[in-house]
This record gives structure tokens, sequence and C-alpha cells, in this order.
């Protein structure tokens, strides 16, 4: 390979100066530099050593073996834990692009109707009450759910549905454990906590849209639903895109949601990776770590594969990757 | 060009440095697997090595223990350390310092197991049946089986069998019950028999039983005129599969259905899930669902909510009945029902005949044992040091059994002349006066109003009782121990084997599916169960029965 050589403008070739005669001139940038580095080095590298599990039987006690790649035959072709491993990945996939869309969704309209709010107080009042669920920690919001979602006489929504007779007593509904209606219920809990949140960046969008477009809208006789699917929407969906490519690249992050909400009865449509990774370590008293690396590692590579597409996408409809 | 020489350079310095870190820890872990396996040898040669072992003196004991120590850092710790300190120091005749490590009681295992990984070992930790019998044959243990058999405290024993029935087949011992099990006992609210017309005496069967708890769910028992409202019974899940025993949150339904593998009179360890009798349990389940007589929380209830749904205030939504722990927590009901102001008066139900006449009794579950960790340099010097401060000391019969019984002196008990009142200016003001010299339990350090029970042993549960005579137990506790202790049975031993140990979340996450599948989906409990075992669990279960079976 040859050198690049570059030159001044007067025709002379530039010499550079050795790198550690640059970092010396340069030294107090390196000095408020190394903390950071180090940080990253110890917080983000250091932990990730511990990949190295993956390929090792690793539990509490006995000797630590290598075994190469045979907690990945366990998690792919195992007959007892494969099953298992591919439905929590098949619902990690599922539940979390469903809720991404459907949030997504939720939070565009809510936006777009806020936007649409005249009355200063009523919207601000109506933003707070909105952005509030999304403070409350998932344990919390499980227990209200659990609460008023309950078979059990303290359950208000089936109290409710009794009452209004849209159902008789003996056939009240175990929202939480039954198949068909858990993933309903977990998108309704997910919109109702996340959607105020997520109108945060629509809104701030909404609010850079020039005025003068509506202005022309307006002689040009566009009624109110036209201004929004000819000026609002179009201006929202380079941030609509943005938002679910971000998104996108966090699928296969879910865990503590699902946790607090799934039971026995609905493993089959709820349990996630995550939850798989819970209990494959915390249900037995000598967990094999080595198995828990290898799921975790595993989850990593999708999601890392995910960032990469989400980037791929991102360059081709913004012009600009995310990485 | 530099500059990529200079960024690989970089590169491969950081690999290399984390590498090196990463040796750090394989190095430290290999003298982990070094220790484990010269422990293994070692405890096979404890008998000879303990008479030779040179005397060692303990200056410093780490301890790590669950919840079920009470005299927790809020609640007193440090007094009840500082006295051990001394009592201890005293009786070996040199300075000796413990240091408590107590964690989360809910995720203990979880906890222990990340401690021993990182190769923080304690020198002694507390360990329920379960988690003992998957660490018992690691090599990590000590085997004190020759120190307990020469204990001080042997002499005063009372109940000889509890630490007898925990030694292996070849007579070694790793771990050390200073109590028994214990076990749940079915509590029903006085005033809801009387309501629905029925009387604890005429619950002798399944049936009747069942109809009492079709009674409490069809009827009108906390009286708000209401029909309907009501449950018979609530539990914290259809089964605790997590851990031993399994089914002693609902008895009756279970009866002698016992969802483990089990040995049968012969010795043979079978699977117990797939028997006839886990099958007949779990159509009743099926059946107490359909009717409504089983609280539908139950399948997402925590031991915590089911209690407090039990002794709510606010009776409608709430159970007749409730199988919990005997002995304390026949007061600590009681006391709640009073808080709630809710009628307060309870009855224990006395094993129905399905069960007296299968198992004998309600379960007594193996008791959680304190071990001794083995730290494998051949030499048991150290370990016997361990239980001579530690062990041999608790059960004293005096100053240091007091502290793990009563917790420490003029913090959590005392024998002053003293007078406090607990919930003053409350309609459930108590006053207590005590004269000079006699034994009384004080207020707990953390709540003024609630007086202090007990620590980490249950006085009424230990082995070798206290020499002293101090005793500070009400009469409903009391009553609620001698009542089980008159209608148990010891707990069916567990099985422990790599097989097990390798699938036993995936083996819980299948018989967790069937029991949902046939209470809550209504599928057959035949289909399920073939399902169940003539899938993949089904292999699983016949290699570990095999190596269970081999090993006998």
């Amino acid at each position: 390979m040859r050198k690049k050589v570059q030159y001044t403008s007067t025709g002379e070739v530039v010499r550079k100066k050795p790198l550690s005669k640059r970092i010396w001139n340069h030294r107090g940038y390196y000095l408020m530099f190394l903390p950071v580095f180090l940080f990253v080095l110890i917080m983000y590298y250091w932990p990730m050593l511990g990949i190295r599990f993956a390929f090792f039987t690793y539990k509490p006690v006995g000797p630590k073996t290598f075994v190469g790649l045979k907690h990945f035959q366990s998690m792919f072709i195992d007959p007892l834990k494969a099953p298992a491993f591919w439905q929590a990945f098949k619902n990690t996939l599922e539940l979390s692009i469903i809720k991404l869309l459907i949030t997504t969704f939720a939070s565009v309209i809510v936006s777009v109707f806020l936007n649409e709010m005249k009355n200063l107080f009523a919207k601000k009042t109506l933003q707070t009450i909105i952005y509030l669920p999304h403070f409350m920690s998932w344990t919390v919001v499980a227990s209200i759910f659990t609460l008023i979602l309950s078979k059990s006489e303290t359950g208000m929504v089936n109290g409710l549905l009794v009452q209004w007779g849209i159902i008789e007593q003996s056939e009240k509904i175990f929202f939480l454990a039954d198949k068909g209606w858990w993933r309903p219920i977990y998108y309704m809990v997910n919109i109702w906590k996340e959607t105020g949140w997520g109108t945060i960046i629509f809104l701030a969008t909404l609010s850079g849209i020039n005025p003068e477009l509506y202005e022309a809208a307006d002689i040009d006789g566009a009624s109110r639903l036209q201004k929004i699917g000819y000026v609002t929407m179009p201006a929202l969906a380079n941030t609509i895109i943005t938002v679910l490519i971000l998104n996108l690249a966090k699928v296969m992050n879910l865990f503590e949601s699902v946790f607090v909400m799934y039971n026995i009865a609905v493993y089959d449509v709820s349990d996630v990776i995550s939850t798989y990774i819970y209990r494959q370590t915390f249900n037995t008293f000598t967990p094999d770590y080595g198995f828990s690396t290898a799921v975790g590692l595993f989850k990593s590579l999708v999601g890392c594969v995910l960032v990469l597409v989400c980037n791929y996408l991102s360059k081709k409809t913004r012009g600009r990757g995310i990485v | 060009m530099k500059k990529k020489v200079l960024s690989v350079l970089l590169a491969s310095a950081m690999v290399l440095s984390l590498a090196a870190c990463g040796g750090k820890t394989d190095e430290s872990s290999a003298s982990t697997e070094t220790s484990v396996a010269t422990s293994t040898e070692a405890s096979t040669e404890t008998s000879t090595e303990t008479a030779e072992a040179a005397p060692y003196e303990l200056t410093e004991l780490k301890v790590v223990v669950d919840g079920t120590l009470t005299a927790t850092e809020d609640n007193g710790q440090a007094a009840f350390v500082e006295q051990w300190n001394a009592a201890v120091s005293e009786k070996l005749g040199h300075s000796i310092t413990m240091n408590i490590t107590q964690l989360d009681h809910s995720s203990y295992s979880d906890a222990v197991g990340r401690l021993i990984i990182g190769g923080d070992l304690p020198d002694v930790m507390i360990m329920s049946a379960s988690m003992f019998k998957q660490y018992e044959t690691t090599g990590l243990l000590w085997n004190m089986a020759d120190a307990y058999d020469n204990a001080e405290f042997q002499s005063r024993l009372t109940l000889t069998s509890i630490n007898e029935n925990l030694k292996t087949a070849d007579g070694a011992l790793y771990g050390f019950a200073p109590t028994y099990g214990n076990g749940c006992v079915t509590y029903v609210k006085k005033a809801w028999l009387d309501a629905v017309g029925l009387s604890a005496d005429d619950i002798k069967t399944f049936d009747d039983y069942y109809n009492m708890l079709l009674a409490f769910h069809n009827g009108d028992p906390d009286g708000d005129g209401v029909d309907g409202n009501t449950y018979g019974v609530i539990a914290a899940g259809y089964a605790n599969l997590g851990e031993a025993p399994y089914v002693n949150y609902l008895p009756e339904f279970w009866q002698d259905g016992y969802p483990a593998i089990l040995q049968d009179a012969n010795g043979v360890w079978y699977d117990g899930f797939t028997a006839d009798a886990c099958k007949a349990a779990l159509k009743r389940l099926r059946q107490g669902y359909v009717d409504g007589v089983i609280d539908p929380d139950t399948l997402t209830a925590s031991t915590k909510i089911a209690r407090e749904k039990w002794f709510s205030n606010e009776q409608a939504g709430s159970e007749g009945a409730f199988t919990y722990w005997a002995g304390t927590w026949y007061q600590t009901l009681t006391d709640n029902l009073i808080k709630n102001e809710v009628d307060s008066e309870l009855v224990v139900l006395s094993p129905i005949a399905e069960i007296k006449n299968t198992l004998g009794g309600y379960i007594n579950r193996e008791a959680p044992v304190w071990v001794i960790v083995d730290d494998g340099d051949g030499d048991n010097s150290r370990e016997q040091a361990v239980f001579d401060a530690f062990i041999e000391t608790m059960l004293d019969g005096d100053k240091v059994q007091m502290l793990w019984t009563y917790g420490a002196e003029g913090v959590h008990w005392s024998t002053a002349a003293d007078e406090f009142v607990t919930n003053p200016g409350t309609d459930n003001e108590k006053s207590y006066s005590y004269e000079e010299g006699t034994f009384h339990l004080l207020p707990s350090p953390n709540d003024a109003n609630s007086i202090w029970k007990k620590n980490a042993m249950d006085p009424a549960l230990v082995i070798s009782p206290l020499t002293n005579g101090f005793k500070a137990s009400t009469e409903l506790s009391d009553s609620g121990n001698v009542f089980f202790t008159n209608n148990c049975v010891d707990a069916p031993a567990g099985a422990s084997c790599e097989t097990l140990t390798n699938y036993s979340a995936d083996i819980t996450d299948a018989k967790s599916a069937v029991i949902s599948a046939v209470v809550i989906d209504g599928v057959d409990v035949d289909e399920a169960i073939a399902t169940y075992y003539t899938g993949v669990v089904g292999t699983v279960i016949e290699q570990a029965l095999t190596e269970l079976n081999s090993a006998e």
C-alpha cells in the first residue's frame, strides 16, 4: 500500500508530526478523554468478558468446564429446552413489534388530537394526565390491573360487565389467565402507560410545522381532516419512521412489563426470552449460568442484527444511519 | 499507516488487558475448582482427620442468613451481634466477631449462588431443605457428622431424629437443623362457620370440607346481605412447585398427591406427579375452580397477597378457609384479624380422613439447615472451630440459645421490672407490667406498638429446649404448635441427582403447564399428564429415576 502524500498550497510536502508528539501537544484533551475512556472500558467492555461463560458449564459449585457450543445446541435442538426457547423467541418478536406499532400509532393519534386542541389549559392538563402513567413502576401498574381485571369479586371490570348484563356471573373472564385475552390486555396496558410519553416527540415535530402551510390549506378550502391528512401527517412521517426504527433496535429487551403480568396459565403467549432466562436461572437452586449466558448472548446477537437492519433502513429512508 | 498500527496496538492492548482481568478470574475459579475437588476428598476423610486436627483459633465468623433471622438491621441486629460476640468469646476463651450478611429472603438461593460464584464464601449459611438437597453432595459443604455426634448438646436433644435423618447413607452430615420444619394447618373463620350453620367438628372428610367451601361461596357468611360474593379458600398458587413440600397450602385438595419424585415403601424412586393420587388431586382442584370455591386469585396471588385478602377489613370477596403455618402464625393471623376489625376467632381443622388415612396428617416440611463451608484445605480444624463457635453454642440451653431464640437482652427481651403500653390512645391500647426477675418480651425495636415474638429459632420447634426456663409464647401459638405436633407427618424426602438439577427449571415449567391446563383450561387430566410424560419430560424423568435408583 502506497503512502498518501499531502501537499501544501505552495506545493510543499506536508510532514506530519509523529503521533506521540501530537498526543503530547494535545495532552490536555487526552487527559480529559481518559476518564471517559476508562469508564467505557470498565463499564462496557470489561463485563463483556462474561460472554465466555456461554461456552462453559458454570454453576455455583462444581468445576467450570468448557463445553463448546453445547448450550447453543441445547437451546436450539434439545427436545426439552428448545420448544420453550423458540416459543419465547417468537413471543418476544411478536409482542415487541406489535406493541411498538400500536403504541406508536396511539401516540401519533393522541399527538394529532392534542395539537388540534385550541384551549391551552385543557391541552396542558390532558398532556400532564396522560404523561403520569409513564412514571409509575411496572410493578404498581401490574398490581392495579391484576386487581381490576381479577375474576374474583374484587375485579372491577368483570363486576361492571356482569352489572351491565354483558356477561353472566358464571361467565366472568379471567383476563390475565386467558390465552386469548392476555395479549390484548398487555397491549392495552402498554398503550395506557406509554402513549402519553410517546407523544412528546410527535408534539415537538407538530409544533415545528410552518403555520403558513395551514393558512394555505385554509385558503384552498381544506377541511380540518384534510389539513390533518395533507399537512400534519406528511410532516410527521419522517419522525414516525425515525421513532419506529430507533425502537426496532430494542425489541429484544422485553422483560419487566411481561414479568409482572404473566403467569403459568399464559406462558404459551407471554413468555419472552428474558423471562425464559430468568426462570432457567432462578427456578433452580444451582443454576447453570453458562446456559443463561448463552441464551442472553443469542438475544444480544439478534438485537445487534436488528440494529444493523435499522441502520440500513434508516440510510434508505432518511439518507443517514443511526449508528 | 501509523494511525492504523497504533489503533491495532491500542485495541490489542485493550484486549490483552481485559484478557488479563479475565485470566485473574479464571485463576480464582480454578482455585475454587481445586478447593471443591479437594474438599470432596477431604470430607470423606473427615473421621480420621478430625481427631488429629490442630486447635484453630477462629476470630472472625462470616454468616449468611435469609429473612428467618428476625433481628434485622433495623430491628436490633447490632445488639444481637454484640451480645453474641461477648457470650461466645467468653465460652471459647478468646475473642470472636460474627459478621452477618442478611440477604433478601425471596431471592436468597439466587444471591447465595452469586456469592459462591464470586468466590465470596461465608463460613456458615442457612439453606432451605430443597436448596440443601442440591448443594449437599457438591463438595462445598463440610461433613459435620463427627462434630455433631460429639457435640455437648447431644445429651439435651429431645428430637434426635431430625438431624439423624439428614445423614446420608454413608453417615455424612452436611447440614444441621436446630429446629424441626413446621408445617401448615387449615384455619377457618369461626363466624363464617356459624353463619352457614356448620361446626368444625362436622368437617371430617373431603366431602364435608368441600361442602363447607360451597356454603362459604354460595351463602352469605360475611353477613353483608349478598349471596355468592365470598369464596371458600385461597392459596398462593395451586401448588408451590418451587419449594417442598409443594402442596401444603391446599392439603385437602392434594391429599396424598405429591408432585415430585418420591420413594415407595421398598425404597424405589418414582414420579409422584404422574401417579393416580396426583391425577385425582388435579381433578379436585379443577372442580374447586369450576365451582368457584377456590378464589380465582389463587393463580396469581403471592403468600402475602393471599393472607392479606383473607384477613382484609373488606370481607366481601374474602375466603373462609386458609391453610397456613402452624404455631406463631396462629397468633399472627388472629392479631391481623383483630387489627382489621374482623371477627378474629379461628378454628383449626383436624386433617380430613383422606389425609389421615393416606399421609397420616398435615405435612411437616423438611427443616432448614445451617451448613458449614469446607475450605477444601484438607484440614478440618477451621471447620471444627466454626462448628464449635456457631452450632455448638446455638443450642447451649442458655445465653447464646436465648439470643437465637428471643434476641438481645434489653432490646428484644428483659427480666427487669418494666411497664409499657402498646397502641396508646387507640381501641387496641394494651398495658404491660412486669416485676423484677420476670422474663418478658419487649416492644419490637422497629415498632413500639408490636410485641417482639422471636428471633431465628422458634422455641416451640427447637430440638433442644432452653434450660433457663424462659418462655414467652401465647396460648394460641402454644396450642397451635401442640395441635400441629399431634397431627403431622414428615414430608417425603426430596430427591437429588444430576439430571434433576440440570432440568429442574424445565420440569417445574412442564408441571406448572399441566396444573394450569387442567385447573384453568379444563384439559382432561389423563391427556395433560400423558402429554407431559410421553413427551421429552418423561425421558428426563426416566433418566433421573434411573440415576436415583441405581445410586440406592
